[in-house]
């Protein structure tokens, strides 16, 4: 199957930094896989997905998202795929649905395509009924819910999802969770970044280990478990890797 | 152009759900407009237009005196009060009310003050008279010089000062003139063709001073009053006080991460910069447009004039876009500039209100020291009040006003591009 995302040798030193933030990472992801990039904090998470997205320059290195290189064809890459910051990333002060209709008219849709496409996932994503409410209004998983819709309103064939359940009650997070695993079902792919672990293996095809800026390990989630001595959980296995030190 | 649209919707939307901002950007310089127009009347009339009460204390009795009292009592501008409890003011009892605070001005005619004047005038027809072989006036030779002495409220400022000193002494001299050539009649023995004195001011209306309009269209010299210059002056204040919302809004927006989001989608960022300028240049021309309102049909209400907008009103038109578009570029440099709400908005408004002192709009430039009117013109709000003035006092067209455009537009493109610089050094994160 086809790389979806190819990333080679990727560095980046930030200017005042003590040490690289990525020291030649290397991942690839498969067309229609969900993947699961986990690290401790400072591990090079958040990096790797600025550097995707177009947001920060790396110093060295590759990646390429379905062939199209993140730092030289930015354009073309931010339209395929969608990107679910860790925080709420919508205007308080609107409405869903003003949000929804904004930044679908920013992508270029039409309004009957908006309103489609925004429809049918707040009804999945149980916001239907509170979509003239406004946001700032909204419980912390009711935004985290609509955090989501707004980066799948133009057909992302990527999905991109930094901590999407992070601080949400358990309700939401399962319905969150169901439902990425529903949207990986009809062929996208997706990465996501979780601090939690048994999330990541209850969801993840794959998931790759990375710390201090450099590719561990990767693997199907039972896979790494059989395969690291005294491991029974997702958990002992990131231990096993990362270690037990305090990361700050 | 879609995107472009919506963005103007949204922030449409946003603005009419900010109470305080909305009221910052119309109500406070509707307020100020009203405020400081009924304030600076009194300071921006010519003393010539005010009335003023003057206490007057003679002690000539004489001619003089009498002259002098009926020309205070004939302007327009003096009340003139010779006695206070049905008695005569005396040098003391004046200098007792100007020094409380009461008074703005006193006038001691000193006695014997009429003599001296005919004395004067004796001795100066006598030299003429001598010349021409004619008779002679009685004239004592010894002379002793009498002052009108005038006592001010210490506060009274130097302008005043001047203006009753020029008054004052215009009555003094026409006295003086009338009896010069009361004397002048007597000596040639021609008593029937002696001009009435009171018409002597008229002898020489010939040669008077008349202000003109320097536009032959316009009937009237449209004056700068607290009206003229108040309505534009705090307009553009007001303009510039889009900062506050601009700038809050951008910091909000970085803030809550929706500009991230916008950072995200393909080829958005400049259509969302491009909206976000024309809609609160609109929202300052609207803004602009609305003072001017104030000027022309509220004001008047408390009794002020209306505001003129000169011979050509919509020429008005692409200044206030210039101004609206240096106004919201400073928004945006400082939204851009600043990392926090906290940091952005006392700045935005303090240098906004430094701006608009150096720029003329507290107080006009020309009567600033030298030095700050040559500062003035780093002010954009200079420069834009200048265009305005062109237009609603210099009667000018918009070409008068080219170089005050320029100045506008240069400085607007140059906060773009910094601005820009500044958000691409920004490092951006998705965390």
């Amino acid at each position: 199957m086809a790389l979806a995302l190819d990333i080679q040798g990727l560095y980046k030193m930030y200017k005042g930094g003590w040490s690289p933030a990525l020291d030649g990472m290397d991942i690839s992801v498969r067309e229609n896989q969900l993947l699961g990039l986990l690290g401790p904090n400072g591990a090079g998470k958040s990096t790797t997905i600025n550097i995707l997205c177009g947001l920060v320059m790396p110093d060295k290195g590759t990646a390429k998202i379905f062939g199209k290189d993140c730092v030289a064809d930015t354009v073309t890459v931010r339209s395929v795929i969608g990107v679910v910051p860790q925080q709420i990333a919508l205007f308080g002060q609107l409405t869903a649905w003003e949000n929804f209709r904004y930044f679908g008219r920013l992508y270029g849709l039409s309004n009957t395509q908006i309103s489609e496409r925004a429809g049918n996932l707040l009804k999945r994503l149980g916001l239907d009924t509170h979509a003239d409410k406004r946001v700032g209004r909204y419980s912390g998983g009711m935004k985290r819910r609509a955090n989501i819709i707004a980066s799948l309103l133009h057909h992302p064939q990527m999905l991109i999802l930094d901590e999407p359940t992070a601080g949400v009650d358990v309700q939401s997070r399962a319905m969150i969770l169901d439902f990425l695993k529903e949207y990986n079902a009809q062929g996208k792919t997706i990465v996501y970044t979780s601090h939690l672990m048994e999330e990541a293996e209850q969801i993840c095809d794959e998931v790759v280990i990375i710390d201090e800026g450099k590719f561990i390990t990767k693997g199907a989630p039972k896979e790494l478990i059989d395969n690291t001595p005294g491991c029974n959980r997702l958990e002992d296995v990131f231990l096993h890797y990362t270690g037990h030190s305090v990361r700050d | 152009m879609r995107k472009v649209i919506a963005t103007i919707i949204k922030e449409w939307i946003l603005l009419r759900r900010d109470v305080a901002g909305f009221m910052l950007l119309f109500l406070m310089p509707a307020i100020l407009i009203v405020v400081m127009a009924l304030i600076q009347d009194a300071p921006f009339k010519d003393y010539q237009n005010l009335r003023f009460d003057l206490l007057l204390a003679d002690n000539d009795h004489g001619r003089l005196a009498a002259e002098i009292t009926r020309g205070l009592k004939q302007s327009d501008n003096f009340q003139v009060i010779d006695s206070v409890n049905n008695r005569p003011l005396s040098d003391s009892a004046l200098k007792q009310l100007l020094q409380q605070g009461n008074y703005r001005v006193g006038i001691v005619i000193p006695a014997g003050a009429t003599a001296e004047m005919v004395n004067t005038a004796n001795t100066v027809a006598n030299q003429i008279a001598e010349k021409i072989g004619v008779g002679k006036l009685p004239a004592r030779e010894a002379r002793s010089n009498k002052y009108v002495r005038i006592y001010f409220d210490p506060v009274s400022r130097p302008t005043f000062r001047m203006s009753v000193n020029f008054a004052l002494d215009k009555l003094i001299t026409a006295s003086c003139s009338n009896v010069l050539i009361d004397r002048m009649s007597k000596l040639s023995g021609d008593t029937a063709s002696a001009p009435p004195t009171e018409d002597f001011r008229k002898m020489f209306s010939g040669i008077g001073i008349r202000e003109e309009a320097l536009n032959d269209k316009t009937k009237d010299t449209a004056h700068i009053n607290s009206v003229q210059h108040n309505v534009p002056a705090w307009a553009i204040f007001g303009m510039f006080f889009i900062v506050i919302p601009l700038a809050g809004n951008m910091i909000r927006e970085r803030d809550e991460r929706s500009a991230l989001r916008v950072q995200l989608i393909p080829n958005a960022n400049s259509s969302v910069a491009l909206g976000k300028i024309f809609f609160y240049t609109l929202v300052c021309m609207v803004q602009f447009a609305l003072m001017l309102c104030i000027g022309l049909w509220l004001l008047p209400v408390f009794g002020l004039p209306a505001l003129y907008l000169g011979l050509h009103p919509f020429a008005l038109l692409p200044i206030v876009l210039c101004i609206g578009l240096s106004a919201t570029s400073y928004g945006f440099f400082i939204g851009t500039l600043f990392k926090t709400a906290t940091q952005a908005m006392p700045f935005g408004a303090i240098s906004v209100v430094i701006l608009s002192a150096l720029g003329g709009i507290w107080i006009p430039t020309d009567i600033m020291p030298a030095a700050m009117q040559k500062l003035a013109m780093a002010s954009p709000l200079y420069w834009g009040l200048d265009a305005v003035n062109d237009i609603i006092l210099r009667d000018n067209k918009l070409s008068g006003s080219f170089l005050a455009l320029s100045v506008l537009l240069v400085f607007s493109i140059l906060l773009w591009l910094v601005s820009l610089r500044i958000n691409k050094a920004r490092t951006h994160s998705v965390q």
